[in-house]
């Protein structure tokens, strides 16, 4: 009976970044500091409510991110489109008076044009995506800073400025801000789709070994070029959701991005060769994350120290990971 | 100058050498033919300290040795050439000469102009055309070749072995190869070259020396021996595996009929003179030796082989041009690669996913796949293929390789074929798997599914298809009855061309 519970938990993809994420969770609340009312600061439900909403721009770049990283690709570009989004919108809205529904349209657009390029350009142009993306990646930046004259353009509200409707991105339903909807929509829609839809098996199955794929009779290179696709399109969602919680549209923005997706993804424990990996294990690479700078921050550790902790983590994820550690004294 | 004794080897408790006795005399090149598995290339890497681990004792120059690792076997003058061929291709051809043994400088800086001296004097000998400052990349492969010839004469070697040296080399340059071989024999040196071209044993060698089936079987000199009773000696008397009673096709609907085909691969071999027609139900079994186009033949027709070609398909009444894999699938044609874990199965993933993937499409909604018939459906079909599983959620890497073979199997008969190209399909699988398999191919024949079926084991076509095409570098030789045809006549066919 052991046994065969230890079988399926080995077969089951994504419970030990659960476990990860449980035990973290954990250590947080044990050293979470005590507030004047002798109540955990950690657990409250502003400061849950709050990890969350910080997590959801990288969440939702993540989504996207371990689409493409299923497939064997990388999407180094995901910053400098989400910076270009952000700019489209922040212009969209104040210079060009697109209106709210246009505005948001188009930088989804942008942000899924670029992906599409990088697909097509990994595909059928048989260049390495991690080539195609750093150089989509400049030049993605590059297009955002022309854009907007080299300078970040503020949104403000009213006659000749933004539309009210576009407040809905910092409105909070249930005190919960309104990106975390997205984010976990977008989770869980895209979990669906790896999970229920031929799409996610294709995606699996391109990762997993692309010369099968292509001999099983799959459009390898067709089903790569979506994957890029969506992680452009979810980019472009960041960036307008970037520009709505600033208020401005900076082409500076995002800087980094790209890595601290990769990182979620690679905690979530998901196979930088491809095919192996879950949208849910992604989640809790997130959450991971996002538990963490919380909780250095309520401690009010800095930066610094907060940069070099991020790195141990990410290694000691993947040790964690990759090895299949055997805890004896679970077993007995 | 080199004797083995009674040597003896197994790979995991199955021997694949038996008591092999034999000896060489110096300043002669030997020929070492014999079919695949026969063990050529494995006394060869025993000699080179590639698998010290064996029984017997070889006595090299007067004295036993027992090298451990390829360095001990260099030192004591063996080199070996492998097929593949260890050449840095960004460095020139001194810099690759002089490998490891560069001449240095003081401060461990390499004395270039010595280096290149050295090399120009070295390849001199070979007759080498170009500057030794030039690339290997630049060089065609048969240059390539001699370079390496140049390399094991800096370690001295006076015992040469090449493993299939001709087989990356085009026409023109085998001759180029064995002026240098001949060169190598006036100096002194001793050559064993496996080969299974026996053309070339017969060009080149003084002796030849046969081996089957990890036994010793003969040494003689060219001149003692015919081509045919070599041929007999190499494959041995076989009693013919039995056969089954095939179920005879009515040959009423034609599937695909090749004429007059010939396909040009950018790189590589022609496929010529391909011309049969295959009517439903039939088999097909395609012979030939490695390389001689039988999966090239394969993939060409499921549209995986980019290349050109001449000459007309007609597959289910209809003009065929091969395109894609997707397309061909929809076509209910479909191929199993003979490459099960390269070009097969996805290795993380569990039975369902690795069965049902090229027929998602029909088990699907607008993209939303209906789990529960393609459970039922998968089911059904690893029941009636006996795989033996706990779970259809089990990773298929826990499946033996007759098990997994027939979910792959599973995958593209799902498709309800009318045509399946069958690659090797019992390669590395145990005997009860393959007797599975076999009657498999038969019953699917009832149903009057055609069948074209490569295979290296000339027993196995023999015992499943209706007809057999033998393949030789490229070109077909012949179209044979199986009812009226064996493996002699096969093997002839199947050397013809090389």
């Amino acid at each position: 009976m052991k046994k065969k519970i230890w079988q399926f938990f080995r077969e089951q993809e994504g419970v030990k970044p659960f476990i990860g994420f449980i035990s973290i969770f954990l250590l947080c609340i044990i050293f979470s500091p005590v507030s004047s009312k002798g109540n955990l600061i950690f657990l409250k439900f502003d400061n849950l409510a709050n990890i969350l909403r910080q997590v959801s721009e990288i969440g939702i770049i993540s989504v996207g991110m371990t689409l493409v990283i299923l497939t064997g690709g990388i999407d180094l570009s995901v910053g400098s489109v989400l910076a270009l989004t952000a700019t489209i919108t922040a212009f969209g809205l104040m210079d060009w008076q697109l209106g709210f529904t246009v505005t948001i349209l188009s930088g989804l657009l942008a942000g899924s044009l670029a992906g599409f390029i990088n697909g097509i350009l990994t595909s059928w142009g048989k260049i390495q995506s991690f080539i195609v993306t750093l150089a989509m990646m400049t030049a993605a930046r590059g297009f955002a800073l022309f854009i907007s004259g080299m300078n970040s353009r503020n949104i403000g509200f009213g006659e000749n400025a933004a539309p009210e409707s576009f407040k809905i991105f910092t409105t909070s339903f249930f005190n919960i801000p309104f990106p975390v909807f997205i984010f976990i929509f977008i989770t869980i829609v895209f979990m669906f789709v790896l999970r229920k839809m031929r799409l996610g098996r294709y995606i699996y199955a391109v990762g997993s070994n692309q010369e099968a794929a292509r001999l099983a009779g799959l459009r390898v290179n067709l089903i790569r070029t979506l994957a890029f696709v969506f992680c452009g399109f979810l980019s472009g969602l960041a960036g307008i959701i970037h520009a709505a919680q600033l208020f401005q549209g900076n082409p500076n923005d995002g800087v980094g991005f790209e890595l601290d997706a990769i990182a979620a993804v690679v905690i979530g424990g998901t196979s930088l060769q491809g095919g192996r990996g879950t949208m849910g294990s992604t989640f809790m690479g997130v959450l991971i994350i996002g538990l963490l700078s919380n909780i250095l921050g309520l401690h009010g550790i800095q930066k610094d120290f907060q940069l070099m902790l991020k790195g141990a983590i990410i290694v000691a994820a993947v040790l964690l990971q990759e090895r299949n550690w055997k805890f004896a004294f679970l077993k007995k | 100058m080199l004797e083995f004794y009674h040597i003896s080897k197994s790979f995991s408790g199955v021997e694949v050498l038996h008591q092999v006795t034999f000896s060489i005399e110096q300043g002669k090149i030997i020929a070492l033919v014999g079919e695949n598995g026969a063990g050529k290339s494995t006394l060869m890497k025993i000699l080179a300290g590639i698998y010290p681990d064996y029984e017997g004792r070889i006595v090299f120059e007067g004295q036993e040795i027992h090298p451990h690792t390829p360095r001990e076997a260099q030192r004591l003058g063996i080199a070996i050439i492998h097929q593949e061929l260890n050449l840095i291709p960004d460095l020139t051809v001194a810099e690759n000469i002089f490998l490891g043994k560069e001449p240095v400088q003081s401060f461990g800086i390499i004395n270039f102009s010595q280096l290149y001296h050295d090399a120009d004097k070295v390849l001199q000998e070979f007759k080498f055309p170009y500057s030794s400052r030039l690339k290997v990349r630049h060089l065609t492969v048969g240059w390539r070749q001699m370079v390496e010839i140049a390399r094991t004469f800096q370690v001295k070697a006076c015992l040469i072995i090449m493993d299939e040296p001709t087989s990356a080399l085009s026409e023109q340059e085998i001759p180029i190869l064995f002026e240098k071989m001949l060169y190598l024999k006036s100096q002194g040196k001793t050559i064993i070259f496996i080969s299974h071209r026996l053309r070339e044993a017969y060009t080149i060698a003084d002796e030849i020396v046969v081996l089957r089936d990890g036994n010793f079987i003969g040494k003689y000199a060219k001149t003692d021996i015919s081509r045919e009773q070599l041929i007999s000696l190499m494959i041995g008397h076989h009693i013919p595996s039995e056969r089954t009673i095939h179920y005879q096709p009515i040959r009423e609907k034609e599937t695909l009929a090749v004429k007059n085909l010939t396909v040009l691969e950018k790189n590589g071999l022609a496929l010529k003179g391909l011309h049969f027609t295959l009517h439903e139900g039939e088999i097909l079994g395609i012979a030939g030796l490695l390389g001689s186009g039988r999966t090239e033949l394969l993939k060409f027709l499921y549209g995986e082989l980019k290349a050109q070609f001449s000459g007309e398909i007609i597959y289910l009444q209809q003009h065929f041009s091969p395109h894609s894999a997707n397309d061909s699938i929809r076509k209910r044609m479909v191929y199993l690669s003979e490459d099960r874990q390269g070009e097969g199965i996805f290795p993380h993933h569990h039975l369902q996913f690795n069965g049902t993937i090229s027929y998602l499409n029909k088990l699907s909604v607008v993209g939303f796949i209906k789990e529960s018939n393609e459970k039922a459906l998968i089911t059904s079909w690893y029941d009636e293929l006996q795989i033996k599983r706990r779970t259809i959620k089990q990773p298929i890497l826990t499946l033996s390789g007759g098990n997994q073979q027939k979910v792959l199997l599973a995958r593209i008969l799902l498709i309800q074929p009318s045509l399946l190209l069958l690659d090797e399909p019992t390669r590395g699988i145990d005997v009860g798997a393959k007797e599975e398999i076999y009657q498999l191919i038969a019953k699917l024949s009832q149903q009057g599914v055609t069948i074209i079926m490569s295979s290296s084991e000339i027993p196995e076509l023999l015992r499943t298809t209706h007809w057999i095409l033998v393949l030789s570098n490229g070109e077909q030789m012949a179209l044979l009855e199986t009812q009226h045809t064996n493996s002699q006549e096969i093997l002839k066919y199947a050397f013809s061309r090389v």
